[in-house]
């Protein structure tokens, strides 16, 4: 794994306007960067990366089915009684997700860490499935890259598959796509995946979470003209919908959900300790433990993180030597859990993730996010890869 | 090496042949891979054919829309891209216990073209069918099925879109319970108000911002 310099392709910038990217720079700073590239052998994608990554994948299946099968492991994850039973019937009755991102600390040798799972409401989707997949395209046509250059990257591909394979079995093939309001990035996001839906057949109408609607009545949660909902996916998390004002309706009602209420298993950061007790000691695994009130204070070589926190929010991390490095953050309101530090390779500045990303069940793709700082946040630079 | 690359048609890639959008940004806008298909032929357009997923060929068949032998072609190129594994033990230990099957005779026949054998494999819970078709700048177009499992089977059905599920049965008469409960004080509330009420999800979204992960 190298980070190798390259001139950027000309007038990119308009390429992405053209391509419904209006985020590529955000407040004034960049967030897609192509003046370098990250750069991966084969081997390092297919065995350390593609392969664990289904394998940790098939490990979280087996933990979902755990815990949809033990009331105290709901309750250690601090998941809401209310939802218990929406969580356990969807996995039951077999509901499909769509799709999650794992984010991995690795250096280019020895084994993958696997630093969160992502698998609730995952981003950074359309830059990692479509732009950098154009990015690759026209280097190479450019001559910026050799022609055998390759990337690790079938997500788009995947999605349209999986959508299709969902799009038959929902009503009248029509699934809603949701997110809140006055955020351009979740919008481009979520519009990216209307368009993957309709390119699977789907109908893919938009409805504003505030929007979604409740009457009296009525078994499905309804659209402004108040029509049914039959399948809706929403880039919005469990956590927050079942605290809601309408989340003691969620298990009253058929609206199918994208991701199902099992995902809420997954995206909360106390599955880190939960894998760590199931497999303890696996290569890509990192030692973690609930935090509790006889927990010490944080010790050197570990990193405290929030259940429920988005975009690195209030995460403190010690490092051995003694630095410690803190992101402030509105998630204070939950359980704590601390995990053992492990070092993102750092080029230059610049500290990098690996997002890894799994569409039904297979893993397909990935993404660089890299930051100055040891805590990925949301204004971290999205940053291409390659295969030479 | 990757088992899931061994679709015999595509040489080894990482990468997806061809994408395309369909509505977003400011025109359809489609690309495909450096030398493939051949180099003197520029694809223009790409459209994805309503692709469909289907459990077994005769659901494929009774669908009538691809005709038998373009299902029997995807079942059996689906089933050679799923891995295989030479005893139950291997398979389960990289798919999880009861996660995998012996093939039956039909689809030992349509992934080696002889019946038999001794092998397993995840059992898959559908298979896709679609069709992609290409404008190109010779005026051709060309059409090819593709088709791949999707999602694997873990000891359910896959009755999602179904209104009956499997939970247990105390689960289901605690479900019956509220739901009951839940219908009466709606039609309480009904019988006061038949509006809509809204903006019941997203209203913390002001105190947090964002939620992508």
């Amino acid at each position: 794994m190298l980070r190798i310099d390259i001139p950027e392709r000309n007038n990119w910038q308009a390429l992405a306007h053209e391509l419904g990217f209006h985020f590529h720079t955000i407040g004034g700073e960049p967030y897609w960067k192509e003046d370098a590239y990250y750069q991966f052998t084969m081997e390092q994608v297919e065995q350390d990366i593609e392969a664990p990554t289904e394998e940790l994948h098939e490990m979280c299946m087996e933990l979902v089915d755990k815990v949809c099968h033990s009331n105290a492991l709901m309750q250690r994850l601090a998941l809401p009684e209310h939802m218990w039973d929406s969580i356990h019937n969807s996995w039951k009755s077999g509901q499909p997700h769509l799709y999650g991102r794992m984010d991995f600390a690795y250096s280019g040798s020895g084994p993958a860490k696997l630093l969160e799972l992502n698998y609730d409401t995952p981003t950074s989707l359309y830059e990692a499935g479509f732009f950098q997949w154009v990015w690759l395209e026209q280097a190479i046509e450019q001559g910026i890259l050799p022609r055998h250059a390759d990337q690790y990257n079938s997500i788009q591909e995947r999605l349209i598959n999986a959508m299709a394979h969902l799009g038959d079995r929902i009503k009248a093939r029509t699934m809603y796509f949701s997110c809140i309001k006055d955020n351009a990035e979740e919008r481009a996001t979520v519009h990216y995946l209307q368009d993957v839906a309709i390119q699977a057949g789907l109908k893919a109408p938009f409805i504003y979470t505030e929007d979604i609607g409740l009457r009296a009545g009525m078994d499905h949660f309804v659209d402004l003209d108040d029509k049914p909902i039959h399948a809706l996916f929403k880039l919005y998390p469990w956590e927050e919908m079942a605290d809601d004002g309408f989340g003691e309706q969620i298990p009253q009602l058929n609206t199918h959900w994208f991701e199902p209420p099992w995902k809420a298993i997954l995206s909360n950061k106390g599955i880190l300790p939960l894998l760590w007790e199931h497999f303890e000691g696996h290569p890509n695994l990192l030692p973690a433990f609930f935090e509790n009130a006889s927990s010490p204070p944080l010790p050197a070589g570990w990193v405290r993180k929030p259940f429920f926190s988005r975009e690195g929010s209030n995460i403190e991390l010690i490092t051995p030597s003694g630095q410690r490095e803190t992101v402030d953050g509105p998630y204070t309101d939950s359980p704590w859990i601390r995990q053992a530090y492990h070092p993102m390779p750092r080029f230059g500045n610049n500290h990098a993730l690996i997002g890894s990303w799994v569409v039904g069940d297979r893993a397909c793709g990935m993404g660089i996010r890299e930051d100055v700082g040891r805590i990925t946040k949301d204004s971290s630079c999205f940053v291409p890869h390659a295969i030479v | 090496m990757s088992k899931h690359d061994q679709t015999p048609h595509l040489p080894r890639r990482k990468r997806s042949a061809r994408l395309s959008l369909a509505v977003m940004g400011a025109g359809a806008f489609g690309l495909t891979a450096c030398g493939q298909p051949p180099q003197e032929e520029q694809i223009t357009e790409v459209r994805f054919d309503e692709p469909r997923s289907f459990q077994s060929v005769e659901e494929c068949v009774a669908a009538n829309i691809y005709t038998r032998s373009a299902c029997e072609d995807a079942y059996s190129a689906s089933l050679e891209a799923v891995p295989r594994f030479s005893t139950l033990e291997e398979c389960e230990a990289e798919h999880g216990e009861g996660a995998c099957t012996a093939p039956s005779e039909e689809q030992a026949q349509a992934a080696t073209g002889s019946s038999g054998g001794s092998w397993f494999m995840p059992a898959m819970m559908g298979y896709m069918v679609g069709s992609m078709m290409s404008n190109t700048n010779r005026g051709r177009s060309f059409e090819r099925v593709y088709q791949e499992p999707v999602y694997r089977n873990r000891q359910n059905q896959g009755n999602w879109n179904t209104a009956s599920n499997q939970a247990t049965q105390r689960v289901t008469q605690r479900n019956e319970a509220m739901r009951s409960s839940v219908v009466q004080s709606r039609q309480a509330a009904q019988s006061r108000q038949a509006t809509t009420q809204r903006s019941g999800f997203g209203s913390r979204s002001s105190a947090r911002g964002g939620w992508g992960s």
